[in-house]
């Protein structure tokens, strides 16, 4: 009986030790703040495949004790100049108790030469957060981009703050193009576009698609997309222009809703790997019966295109409203 | 000796209650329960198209006695493409096992699967006949 005694005294004894090690004292004392020039940036847009002519936003802070001077300029270099509409904002946000974002004007709208963008300060002020815009520009297709965010004071102090690289998708993008049955129902991948039948004869090559609308008794038919090789049950009543032939491979799916292509709805992304990965083998040339939020997986006869048809809206009048996500191959 | 008896006790214990369970229930390959069912049939059969849509003009008529699935599909189905989803009697599987496309598209020469018995004893082929919805 001693013995257990003795036994739970030492196991209680060194469970108390053992937690009692790991609790030190330790002092709390307030952070001094660096009084020097300083800055932060962060990437407010959030991951997705970055798509030519679609923008990258930043927001860049920068802050220095107000003893030690007043905020001079700020800019970013891109290292690839942004397409039309980059820009660095001339104000400064802070949140208000409403949750909104309410900017104040501390200099001139951004200038923008080449790859540089410039904004500077024209009130005293030693502390701002100002949001960069960057459109992506043709140029920087299948490339990485990345930017350098510096300020500058009146301290004579300089800081600086890289983002990036990013990489920027080969992909290509077109929303929102308005098929109509029997009449602007031709359409090509090449051209990321729909024609009427005269427009189709001139370019019977680049015809990838047709569009109708049938209302057929017995079968469901109603929208569909249709290779112009398919056999003619699938076309009821087309009759196809001169030399419009193509032999376009689809794949229907649903669900894959992509967020560029549904305007902003949605949170999922096609990328350029989605494309080059894609197993056509058992591909149809038809998708027949089309709602809204279908989409079609396409490749051209000469496989020179992929491309991911989001159906934006239907209507039973026989009108089609696409968006196409297209990726080169060779 | 009073101590080697407790010893002994404990150990026993132990043992048999981590063995407990693989008596009564044991695992097959799949890592499924082999349970003392013997019933072996389809109940329900579903085939869906790429887009996750019924590919079915009418429910699929399930034969337990000739074990044939015959299923008419709609007129323009992409029959290189179908993902058939079984509904099994509670704890058989199906052999070979579904996780891919399949294609159906030689009609001549019919799918077929086996069902897999809850205690794995009983084992059922399944033919899966497909026809294609006409133009009225």
């Amino acid at each position: 009986m001693r013995t257990i005694y003795l036994v739970l005294f030492w196991l209680i004894a060194g469970g108390v030790l053992l937690l009692s090690s790991c609790a030190e004292d330790f002092e709390y004392t307030l952070p001094e703040a660096s009084t020097a020039l300083q800055n932060d940036c962060i990437k407010r847009t959030p991951p997705q495949p970055y798509v030519v002519g679609n923008s990258i936003q930043f927001a860049y802070a920068m802050a220095l004790a107000p003893e030690k001077g007043r905020l001079l300029n700020a800019s970013v270099e891109a290292s690839i100049a942004g397409a039309d509409g980059t820009y660095l904002e001339h104000r400064t946000f802070y949140t208000n108790s409403a949750g909104n974002d309410v900017g104040i004007v501390i200099g001139e709208p951004s200038v923008t030469v080449d790859y540089k963008t410039e904004v500077v300060f024209t009130v005293d002020t030693c502390a701002a957060t100002l949001r960069y815009n960057y459109v992506i520009p043709e140029e920087a297709r299948g490339k990485q981009v990345s930017f350098k965010f510096i300020a500058n004071a009146s301290s004579g102090e300089t800081v600086t703050y890289q983002m990036g690289p990013y990489q920027i998708a080969k992909m290509e993008l077109k929303r929102e193009m308005v098929l109509s049955n029997s009449n602007v129902c031709y359409f090509s991948i090449a051209d990321m576009a729909a024609y009427n039948a005269g427009a189709a004869s001139e370019i019977p090559g680049n015809i990838d698609l047709v569009y109708l609308f049938r209302r057929i008794p017995g079968i469901s038919f109603e929208h569909a997309f249709v290779s112009p090789a398919a056999p003619q049950d699938f076309l009821p009543g087309v009759t196809l222009p001169s030399g419009v032939n193509n032999d376009t491979r689809i794949i229907k799916t649903w669900g894959l809703r992509d967020q560029h292509l549904a305007l902003g709805r949605w949170g999922e992304f096609i990328d350029d790997v989605d494309f080059e990965e894609i197993d056509f083998t058992n591909a149809t040339k038809y998708a027949i019966n089309l709602r809204g939020e279908n989409g079609l997986w396409l490749e051209t006869e000469d496989k020179k295109y992929r491309a991911y048809l989001y159906v934006n809206m239907i209507s039973p009048a026989g009108l089609i409203a696409v968006s196409i996500k297209r990726y080169t191959m060779y | 000796m009073k101590n080697y008896i407790k010893i002994s006790l404990a150990l026993a214990i132990i043992v048999l209650s981590t063995s407990n369970c693989s008596w009564e229930y044991p695992i097959d390959k799949d890592g499924l329960l082999i349970t003392e069912r013997a019933e072996c049939y389809v109940s329900n059969f579903e085939l869906l198209d790429t887009d996750h849509r019924t590919v079915r003009s009418r429910s699929a008529i399930i034969d337990t006695i000739e074990q044939t699935i015959d299923v008419e599909v709609l007129w323009g189905t992409n029959l290189k493409s179908l993902w058939p989803q079984f509904s099994l009697v509670t704890d058989a599987k199906l052999d070979p096992k579904i996780t891919d496309y399949v294609n159906f598209s030689d009609l001549e020469n019919p799918k077929q699967w086996t069902v897999v018995s809850g205690n794995r004893q009983v084992r059922k082929d399944y033919t899966v006949i497909i026809s294609v919805q006409q133009i009225p």
